[in-house]
């Protein structure tokens, strides 16, 4: 049975007893039993239960403290190569058989499989967490950071308006049965606390925003300063206050660290992934092993990183997770393979399986995503340019993978003349496609470092990393007011 | 125990804890397919529900949910947002709203019984992806799909509020990807009805097939000034970015831009918007909003003068008016304030008019979720569309992007047109607008 626990998730004494089973064995072995006597030749459980909790400031005042049990369980079928999902938030056999009667109502067969008897393991904890949701919610000191992240974000300058602050927790445990035999456990524990600041002068609004997160427990506050996070989103949004209409049209483009990134999870990340390789509907659904990018381009998916945003230790279908190389100086060496990518393009699974929650059915999804270092210098890089961008911070980005399409867009970025820096620019949007882009990169520097973000796909929103050093970009399209 | 008896139980335990409270519960049930080869690919069902509760003690408000429904939860669901009250700053304008009212929207209006099976909604799905597959020189069709979606929300307060919305929608899409020597293109788009029979997938097969053949051979046009139409689709997307002007809780907040521009010309005289939850003929259509407040035509912007914000009760209170039936809250989320349905007066232009010479007609903008900063206005965009001459489409175009400040793009308009269109989620009906002079670069 499924274990709900009357608690309190600010008492640590009435801790969830989350190390107990989710779903009885007897039951999931009942429930995937019929699966397979419906004639599906593979069945899956996946079981949630999530607390959630956000805290929000506004200025110097809290403005919100929410929490929440999220909480389903998802039944997988697959017949051939179709995929049959539902989920519901009820345990009982019977609704759970429901839905799987339903699933299958058009698929009806005898049965073409037995079920493996269950092997419980669980994996080594490769990300531990010591202050978690479910032992304190530690709303107070939660609170102590952002208004003090706040009140550096206002002492930077009197033009700082107006501040918004969020520190976001999540504790998630899965539990998995396969008709393979899989029966596992994870707990995931995510920490965000973000710092958005306005300047204001007069008609003139501009921000900047400083983000911290991992996947680690509220033990994060003693790895950041509330200061520092207070002191980079004003500046961000000082810069951004007096930035001036931005050139456009063809030019090279040096992007900083971090989530710079986002270049290459937008330009090819979501191009390896078999969601899109299966189908053909990616530009490199063909390329295995082909020059796709400079040979100073490599580039790796790293679901290991300990306490890394977009780490795990097993996948969303059990399996434990590894580290990727996608592209070696230039040649794609991998793609990111789930179970049903697997079956349908014939590369081994890497471990990329994730979903949002129980309400999505996995699929090949990124985890810390980034192009490893070179040796480039940084003023190298822009002394190299005689009209072009340096984007020193990069916001969201998108992408088309049947033609490559994407768009990102700067949120702090510098017009470069002759070499050096000129002055702040405002609102560009870089646009290009995939293996264009990836041929354009000449230049990667040493200062590496990755960034969190919520990637939104197929299977929903999970937390991904993206990285880079600081690279250059030999010809990119700006689209700018200028 | 039945729903009712669920909320009557956590609400006497809000009260009793001398607590003021609404609570949420939303429940739903969808199904989705896609093909792939002429196979069904995907076929989900779904089941779903999730309590939530705000309470109000001492003028501190505290929000929980739980997905879980049985007592202990359920319990546990109170005393989390009590207890969460007790951390939040003090805020004397947010209340439970005094509205007493048992409210119901009409299913056969909204949530129409429909005789389509399961087996109905397979063969159509089937059937949109065969028929563009089939189609000269597309390579596939990689996202497609039939939806039939069942929403209903409950609202319950302390003050006595009972109200149940519930709407149904069936939808489908279909995507096709076109290759040529060293050449791809791929487009879609979606249709949405309330009835399955309303679905027209013939109609939404060649619409799709010959906007990708069309793109198929887009290239960039030379940088400079361009007037710009946005198509049905793109234009209500645009308005949605920088819908906070119109936030009275931004407002409150201090971060809306336009907060001190009421009752001043901020847009050229020629647009008038309207947000029109009364119309039936939209999904944003709307009874009450999420406070129990009737919803109710809201003009924002009339000949150019920006007239009304939206509001909630608590930023309706802050301000010294009334709730304009803005108020929006899920079961997971705080007090807040959205628009319905947007709605553009017809202008006075006839289209051939309006559409004289020659323009960049817009049909997809990429980015819109970061190219934008709505507290500025400033944004930059890719693009993608066909430069027209005499509303007649020419070149294809991609890989532009388009610039500009919104809250100035309002005021470089140079013409209206005198016909309405709905985008295809039915929710903004909006006439063909001819902005001026807006930077594209290629």
């Amino acid at each position: 049975m499924v274990v709900l626990m009357p608690y309190n998730l600010y008492q640590p004494n009435q801790l969830i007893k989350w190390k107990q089973p989710m779903l009885d064995v007897a039951r999931a072995e009942g429930v995937i039993d019929h699966g397979i006597a419906v004639g599906a030749n593979f069945a899956e459980l996946f079981i949630e239960k999530s607390l959630t909790s956000t805290i929000s400031t506004l200025s110097h005042q809290v403005q919100s403290v929410e929490s929440g049990i999220d909480f389903g369980i998802g039944i997988r079928l697959v017949f051939g190569g179709k995929v049959l999902y539902g989920y519901t938030n009820k345990t009982e056999a019977d609704e759970l058989k429901r839905i799987i009667n339903e699933l299958a109502a058009m698929d009806l067969r005898d049965p073409s499989i037995e079920r493996i008897a269950f092997n419980f393991s669980k994996p080594e904890e490769a990300h531990p967490a010591t202050l978690t949701l479910s032992s304190d919610a530690e709303v107070e000191s939660k609170v102590a950071y952002l208004l003090a992240a706040d009140a550096a974000a206002r002492a930077a300058s009197n033009v700082i308006s107006q501040t918004r602050g969020a520190c976001r927790q999540k504790e998630q445990h899965i539990e998995l049965f396969n008709s393979e035999g899989l029966h596992t456990q994870d707990a995931r524990n995510y920490i965000r606390a973000t710092l958005t600041a306005i300047a204001a002068d007069g008609q003139e609004q501009a921000s900047g925003m400083w983000s911290d997160g991992g996947l680690l427990g509220w033990e994060m506050r003693e790895q950041v300063d509330p200061k520092r996070t207070g002191d980079e989103a004003a500046r961000q949004a000082l810069v951004n206050l007096g930035a001036k209409a931005c050139p456009s049209g063809r030019m090279p483009v040096v992007i900083g660290n971090g989530f710079g990134g986002v270049i290459f999870h937008e330009a090819c990340g979501h191009l390896l992934e078999t969601t899109s390789v299966a189908k053909k509907a990616s530009v490199f659904h063909d390329k295995m092993g082909a020059l796709i990018a400079n040979e100073a381009v490599s580039a790796v998916d790293d679901g290991t990183m300990a306490n890394e945003w977009g780490s795990i230790n097993i996948d969303d279908e059990g399996m434990a997770t590894q580290r990727t190389q996608l592209i070696k100086d230039g040649k794609l060496t991998s793609f990111l393979v789930d179970r049903l990518g697997s079956e349908q393009t014939g590369f081994e699974r890497t471990g990329s399986g994730r979903r949002e929650s129980y309400k999505f059915a996995p699929a090949s999804r990124m985890r810390n995503t980034f192009i490893e270092p070179g040796d480039a210098d940084f003023d190298e890089m822009i002394g190299s340019i005689d009209r072009g961008l340096y984007a020193a911070q990069m916001g969201g980005g998108s992408v088309q993978p049947g033609t490559g399409e994407f768009n990102f867009a700067v949120t702090e970025g510098y017009y470069v003349e002759d070499g050096k820096i000129q002055y702040p620019v405002k609102a560009a949007t870089l646009i290009s496609t995939g293996p264009a882009v990836l041929k354009e990169i000449s230049m990667v520097g040493r200062d590496f470092s990755l960034a969190c973000g919520m990637c939104g796909s197929v299977s929903g929103a999970v937390p991904t990393s993206v990285g880079q050093a600081t690279l250059k970009v030999d010809d990119i399209l700006v689209g700018g007011q200028g | 125990m039945a729903l009712e008896d669920q909320a009557s139980q956590i609400l006497e335990q809000v009260r009793a804890q001398g607590a003021q409270g609404d609570l949420i519960v939303d429940q739903g049930e969808a199904l989705s397919l896609k093909a792939k080869e002429g196979a069904l690919e995907e076929h989900k069902v779904t089941s779903s529900q999730v309590f939530g509760l705000r309470v109000i003690k001492d003028q501190r408000v505290g929000i929980a949910y739980s997905e879980a429904s049985d007592a202990a939860s359920l319990q546990a669901l109170v005393d989390q947002a009590l207890l969460n009250a007790s951390y939040a700053a003090v805020e004397p304008f947010e209340t439970i709203v005094p509205n007493g009212f048992s409210l119901e929207t009409d299913d056969r209006l909204l949530s129409p019984e429909d005789p389509a099976s399961v087996a109905d909604k397979i063969a159509l799905a089937l059937q949109i992806e065969a028929s563009l597959a089939s189609k000269p020189e597309v390579k596939n069709v990689p996202y497609n799909g039939v939806q039939d979606m069942c929403a209903e929300r409950r609202v319950f307060s302390t003050a006595g509020l009972m109200a149940r919305s519930k709407a149904r929608s069936m939808a489908c899409f279909a995507y096709a990807l076109i290759e040529a020597g060293d050449k791809n293109a791929m487009e879609g788009l979606g249709q949405t009805a309330r009835r399955f029979d309303q679905l027209d997938a013939q109609g939404l097969v060649d619409l799709a097939y010959q906007n990708t053949l069309d793109m198929l051979e887009g290239s960039a046009i030379a940088s400079g000034k361009y007037d710009v139409v946005f198509d049905e689709e793109v234009l209500p997307s645009l308005f949605s970015v920088f819908a906070m002007m119109f936030s009275g809780k931004s407002a409150k907040d201090g971060v809306n831009p336009l907060r001190d521009k009421l009752g001043t010309q901020i847009a050229d005289a020629k647009l008038t918007l309207t947000d029109r939850p009364d119309n039936a003929d939209g999904f944003g259509y709307a009874l009450f909003d999420d406070e129990g407040t009737p919803a109710q035509a809201t003009a924002l912007i009339s000949e150019g003068v920006f007239t009304s914000m939206i509001h909630n009760s608590m930023t309706a209170a802050f301000f010294g008016g009334v709730s304009t039936g803005h108020g929006t809250r899920g079961p997971k989320s705080t007090l807040g304030v959205g628009l319905h349905q947007l709605e553009i007066a017809l202008g006075d232009m006839a289209e051939d008019a309006l559409l004289a010479g020659t323009y960049f007609l817009i049909t997809d903008l990429t980015g819109l979720h970061s190219g934008a900063n709505p507290i500025s206005g400033e944004f930059s965009f890719g693009a993608s569309g066909y430069l027209c001459k005499d509303g007649i489409r020419g070149q294809a175009v991609r890989g532009v992007t388009v610039a500009g400040n919104f809250y100035e793009l309002i005021q470089r308009i140079g013409g209206i047109g005198n016909a309405q269109y709905w985008n295809w989620q039915k929710t903004a009906l909006m006439p063909k607008i001819r902005f001026l002079d807006m930077q594209v670069s290629g």
